[in-house]
């Protein structure tokens, strides 16, 4: 260890994480352990969930040893100058290694593995969130030594906060020149008493301190910790359901996994002549596959996607299905699990519900629905129930299993016919599509991902898709050659599920040639101004939404 | 207050010989105190809020000493408060955080300064500048200079704050000028230790009370036509008198340097990140021990002509190293030179960025340019590959990354009563459209970040309803002016309301009543709930901001005619409102009152609460609200519409859907907003309330096995 500069750390942590304890200990340790050290921090509003750091130095030779001289520490980190950064969140590890941080050939890098979503990663319609892989190859290729591990776990396993699992992770990489026993005298808060007689609180932190200390200090353990992580999506692994041989056969055996899943998913939603619906359409799409790609060289891939997206289209939520799910005796078991219930508590589960007047519209034969929907067309604002629904007393599982009774009106219903009619148009285009060229095909096929939800959400995936389909797919385009068109797909999809106001769509749309989606009518209530009698006209307008 | 500073208070009786260990603004907290001060007043803010929320929770130990703390209702109240020492031999000492706040206190400094001081002024501000930062980037120095105050930039070690402190209100008294001392925000929460002396009771204090009022002076008041002998005595006796006290106290530190050619002026605050810089060059060791010779000015004004002059004098070139923009030393400095005919060569602003904090890269950037021209004999080769290497890495990080890393601002805490407020006011403008929105400081200008984006502009603190005075004459809709019940008490009252009560003006503000001011740490204002109140309530967790109406009255007694108040986390009648307040006929101010208290302060009062209750095998009820995974639909609309960070996504369990599924997880303190957004804008069906009831009565128990039983009856697996 270079002993003419000090030992620097900086420490990346989320407001509310106890990051001024951890310095506060840090430097306590440092004082009773006989050496210089100092640390700064720059709190402010930050302390308000954002992202904040701190920053430690410790000079690595003790006070008695040098003559009256005291160090001259820096306030602020200085990037590449750095022997450590612990951060309790793997985004923003990277972020301080973005800045210049890390320096491949000094820096040790200590990371949580655990990820605290953004803002702007949560808030995407589609998928957000930035690839974790990918940050840690930049913790890999960017630090002379790094430790990955999820504090955030290690912290709720001790019953602690993470700033006691930092500070074990510290102790244990060796960083500071102070035993083990100094860290640990400091988090007890100075009580040298025996740990079972320590505070809650402290022998709490110490569990967490010791988890983390063992998780850097015995390598083994550790990198079987990153492995762990490491592993892959669970989408290789997808659970055998019972197919019956006669629809298995009739596919190539790589699809039959997915569509084990598509044709459970249908039949648990409908019913057996539903589900031979399902496979007589991915038939279609299978054989429009085979005539364009008869090597199969694109492994069966658009007929894989159909599988999925159809089953999720064919299975749209409904207030059936809702009703349904909710009503399961697993889903209670669960809720008890995610609420942390201990064996005595008593749970009770309300459920909110808000439906509208289309929702029941939806399992009403086509003419009654329409005269629901028209008169609801004419409120001022649009009729909907808003209920809480105990599914733990007897009158709300009761409605509950009711409700979901009404399997049989589903199939009667104006939406069903509706949504059968769309189904078909899509699954043509999938079909005339694969046949002209099968890239064309795939990215229609994956088009089905704009399809989800209820009400307004699922009107807009809806209309969204219908207007690709209408204006990238087969209308004229300045290029309309395959490829462009499947370029132009992908992009319109990726837009779609990037922005709910649909600005990135319409601007996708444009850039392709094609026009974009017509401006809705939305009725807004307007202000007429009481003086100005001018401006007093416009009473209702209507804007593009 | 969401901090308790027991710790801090015993360190506030430390005594000689004792070691003082913490931060450095509770390190000039006690230096006050060692001062002998009479008052403390100021107004909360980072990076200096501790020092007045530590004397405050300190009362006792302060009725003690007979030392007064006011908790000012703005900052010109605290700066109008220093007026006690234009007569008196009271040493006072306010605080705040600048630049916002010396702007806001700035009509009372020019009114102190110009009569001058009689007992020592000390103003400890906050510089919020640089990396941390929260407002806009300004220089307090511009008020020292034209209102003739002294600025004191101690550097960094907590000895030297302390003892700059000390010599502040003696440098005050013998030049009669209001001293500043200003603390970037780095400093103020450094955490070092220094050698302690006694506190001094101070000689006037609440213990020891003057007798009778000073005798007439006309030349105490800032009135014509005394303010005209004012303007000269700055010149011809405060700051020649101040010169003298600092030249001869040796305020400013010289360090000798084997370069003697060549020479470095400092602002003492930047004195550690300069060191570094040159050990970084190789040009100092990590003790102080610099090859350059350095000036480093712990009084930044006035300077003293002679001390500069004497270093400058025969160097082949000197850097002044200072921060922030306009570069006034490096001119004031260049003046002098000039007027002397000294020929030193001039360095600063052409080799140091002009804007920003001066890190160690930064310096370093600049330190190295100079070495580079006047010691070309020195090798830079290391330092050279350190500041290349930082730009290449940053470079190799931004492509393998492809694209840049989201932000993460500062947001509504988990349970925060403002979150809704914005959800139904996205809610609103579907119904509306969309409106010009005023925005303000205090934690509600979270509402200016994703998801929620709104904000048009921020004018100051308690400003919103003033800034939309020229906006909603000119607009077919009407605007909508936010403010915090902070805001409202430090100038929005009287900006803001008075101004559009007397012009008649149709106008819409949106008063969030939380009950503290927040954003600076729950600090209490006079709307906040008594503390009686807080004892008696039976049920600690509910919002008790209803119990204290002072901002109703207030408005009403002004001649508000439109009044709502709605609780916060009644999403759907608070969009109604809205759009009313939007739509409405009645021509005039419309004010809108969200009620609901800070959870920080809600948190506090119940988590020892309910502790107690289980610790007694009481019933407790948790509520936690939930997502079920296989009915929510992806989309994140939830999300969109509250940005709770505890709301959040996780993979999709159906291995059939790729997209993530939103989830609650631990921290959730069940405030509400899920169920009540997904009400009023029509979510999916997909959010759950639980409610855990912990030691529930036997007939709870009871009832429950057997509605159980039948339950499970009717539900399939």
């Amino acid at each position: 260890m270079n002993k003419t500069q000090p030992i620097t750390l900086l420490v990346c942590a989320l407001g509310g994480e106890g990051g001024g304890v951890l310095t506060e200990w840090l430097v306590d340790i440092a004082r009773h352990a006989g050496y210089a050290a100092q640390s700064t921090s720059i709190p402010g509003v930050a302390q308000r969930t954002g992202a904040t750091t701190y920053y430690i130095e410790v000079f690595p030779v003790p006070l008695a040893e040098l003559g009256g001289r005291k160090p001259i520490f820096s306030l602020s980190p200085v990037p590449g100058a750095l022997d450590a950064i612990i951060s309790s969140e793997l985004l923003e590890t990277v972020r301080q290694i973005g800045n210049g941080m890390s320096a491949p050939q000094r820096t040790l890098v200590i990371s949580s593995s655990s990820r605290t979503f953004t803002t702007a990663e949560r808030m995407q319609p589609g998928d957000g969130r930035a690839d974790a892989t990918r940050l840690l190859d930049v913790i890999k290729s960017f630090s002379r030594e790094h430790h990955v591990f999820d504090m955030g776990a290690a912290a709720r396993e001790a019953g602690t906060i993470v700033s006691a699992v930092m500070l074990g992770a510290i102790a244990g990489s060796g960083l500071f020149p102070f035993p083990r026993e100094a860290y640990e005298t400091v988090v007890r808060g100075g009580d040298t008493s025996a740990p079972e007689k320590v505070s809650k609180m402290a022998a709490a932190s110490l569990r967490g301190f010791a988890k983390a200390f063992d998780a850097v200090n015995g390598p083994r353990e550790q990198a079987a910790l990153v492995s762990r992580l490491m592993a892959s999506t669970p989408e290789d692994t997808l659970p055998a359901h019972a197919l019956p041989d006669s629809v298995a056969n009739r596919f190539p055996p790589q699809l039959r996994g997915m569509l084990a899943l598509g044709h459970a998913r249908v039949l648990d939603y409908q019913d057996a002549a539903y589900a031979d619906l399902y496979v007589e359409r991915l038939q279609k799409v299978l054989e429009a596959e085979r005539m364009s790609d008869p090597s199969a060289a694109g492994g069966f891939e658009v007929t894989h996607e159909m599988a999925r997206w159809l089953a999720l289209w064919m299975a749209f939520d409904d207030i059936v299905r809702v009703a349904e799910l909710k009503s399961r005796r697993s889903r209670a078991e669960r809720v008890r699990g995610e609420v942390k219930a201990g064996d005595d508590d008593i749970v009770k589960v309300y459920d909110h519900f808000k439906p509208g007047a289309p929702e029941f519209a939806a399992l009403m034969p086509k003419p009654l629905a329409r005269r629901i929907t028209a008169w609801d067309r004419r409120r001022q604002s649009p009729w909907a129930l808003p209920l809480q629904v105990g599914s733990h007393s007897v009158f709300g599982m009761a409605s509950l299993r009711l409700l979901s009774s009404l399997r049989w009106l589903r199939k009667r219903g104006s939406r069903f016919a509706e949504e059968q009619a769309l189904i078909e148009r899509w699954l043509a285009a999938v079909v005339a599509g694969t046949r002209t060229d099968w890239a064309l095909g795939h990215q229609i096929a994956l088009c089905g991902r704009l399809i989800k939800g209820y009400g307004s959400t699922n009107e807009r995936g809806k209309e969204n898709l219908l207007h690709v389909i209408d204006h990238l797919a087969a209308a004229p385009l300045p290029d309309g050659s395959p490829a462009v068109r499947a370029q132009a797909i992908a992009a319109a999809r990726e837009a779609a599920l990037s922005d709910d106001a649909g600005k990135a769509l319409d601007a996708a749309l444009v850039r392709h040639g094609a026009p974009a989606r017509p401006v809705k009518a939305q009725p807004i209530r307007w202000m007429k101004r009481p003086r100005a009698g001018a401006a007093a006209g416009a009473r209702a307008g209507t804007t593009g939404v | 207050m969401e901090v308790s500073f027991s710790k801090e208070i015993e360190a506030l009786r430390l005594k000689a010989g004792d070691t003082f260990h913490g931060e450095g603004i509770l390190a000039i907290t006690k230096a006050l105190l060692q001062s002998g001060v009479s008052y403390v007043g100021g107004y909360q803010g980072a990076p200096v809020s501790h020092l007045l929320d530590v004397m405050v929770q300190a009362k006792p130990y302060m009725d003690e000493l007979g030392v007064h703390v006011e908790a000012c209702s703005n900052e010109a109240s605290a700066a109008a408060m220093l007026g006690a020492s234009i007569h008196y031999p009271l040493r006072g000492a306010v605080t705040w955080k600048s630049i916002v706040g010396t702007n806001v206190a700035a009509d009372a400094l020019s009114n102190l300064s110009s009569p001058g001081v009689k007992g020592g002024v000390l103003i400890v501000v906050g510089e919020d500048y640089g990396e941390g930062a929260s407002v806009i980037q300004e220089r307090t120095h511009a008020y020292a200079l034209k209102s003739s105050m002294c600025l004191l930039d101690p550097r960094p070690d907590l000895g030297v704050m302390v003892n700059m402190v000390e010599h502040g209100f003696r440098l005050s008294e013998h030049s009669n000028m209001p001293c500043i001392m200003e603390l970037r925000i780095r400093t103020c929460h450094v955490r070092g230790s220094f050698d302690c002396k006694d506190n001094q009771p101070p000689l006037v204090s609440t213990r020891a009370l003057m007798e009778n009022p000073a005798g007439f002076d006309y030349m105490r008041l800032a009135h014509p036509p005394v303010t005209f002998r004012h303007e000269k005595l700055k010149g011809d006796e405060r700051l020649p008198a101040a010169r003298r006290y600092i030249a001869e106290n040796k305020l400013n530190e010289h360090f000798p340097g084997k370069h003697e050619g060549v020479g470095l002026i400092v602002q003492g605050g930047l004195y550690n990140a300069l060191m570094r810089s040159l050990q970084q060059l190789g040009l100092a060791d990590a003790f102080g021990a610099t090859d350059i010779p350095m000036l480093v000015l712990n009084v930044a004004y006035p300077i003293v002509p002679e001390e500069v002059a004497d270093f400058c004098v025969g160097k082949e070139g000197v850097l002044v190293v200072e921060e922030g923009q306009p570069e006034y030393i490096e001119q004031e400095i260049a003046t002098l030179l000039r007027r002397r005919d000294i020929q030193t060569p001039l360095h600063g602003c052409d080799l140091l960025p002009a804007a920003g904090e001066y890190g160690v890269e930064v310096l370093s950037t600049g330190l190295a340019k100079f070495v580079a021209r006047y010691l070309p004999e020195h090798s830079q080769d290391s330092a050279k590959g350190w500041l290349a290497g930082n730009q290449d890495r940053r470079a190799a990080v931004a492509t393998q990354l492809e694209t840049p890393l989201p932000n993460r601002p500062p947001s509504f805490c988990v349970g925060c009563p403002e979150r809704p407020v914005f959800s139904a006011l996205k809610l609103a403008q579907q119904d509306s459209g969309p409106v010009h929105i005023a925005a303000d400081i205090g934690c509600h200008a979270f509402g200016t970040f994703e998801p929620f984006s709104m904000g048009h502009s921020i004018l100051g603190y308690g400003m919103s309803l003033a800034s939309r005075a020229g906006v909603s004459p000119m607009m077919q809709r009407r605007t909508l002016s936010i403010m915090g019940d902070g805001g409202f008490w430090h100038n929005g009252l009287l900006t803001g309301v008075q101004s559009a009560l007397f012009n008649g003006d149709d106008a819409v503000l949106l008063i969030f009543k939380n009950g503290y001011t927040s954003a600076t740490g729950t600090q209490d204002i006079i709307s906040t709930p008594d503390d009686e109140v807080k004892e008696r309530a039976v049920d600690k967790q509910q919002s008790l901001v209803d119990k204290n109406n002072t901002i109703e009255s207030t408005l009403q007694g002004l001649g508000v005619k439109w009044l709502r108040t709605v609780h916060t986390y009644h999403v759907d009648q608070m969009r109604a409102t809205l759009n009313e307040a939007f739509t409405s006929d009645f021509d005039g101010l419309k004010v809108i009152i969200a009620e609901g208290e800070c959870q920080l302060e809600r948190q506090r009062r119940m988590k020892p609460w309910i502790a107690s209750l289980l610790k007694k095998g009481k019933r407790v009820v948790r509520v936690k609200y939930g997502v079920d995974e296989d009915v929510c639909n992806g989309d994140h609309a939830c999300i969109r519409l509250s940005g709770c960070p505890t709301l959040t996504l996780k993979d999709n369990p159906d291995p059939l859907k790729v997209d993530p599924v939103a989830t609650v997880i631990d921290g959730c303190v069940g405030c509400g907003l899920c169920g009540a957004n997904a009400h009023a804008a029509t979510l999916c069906p997909s959010f759950y309330r639980a409610e855990v009831v912990q030691n529930p009565k036997w007939h709870e128990r009871l009832l429950h096995s057997l509605r159980g039983a039948v339950v499970r009856a009717l539900q399939p697996a």
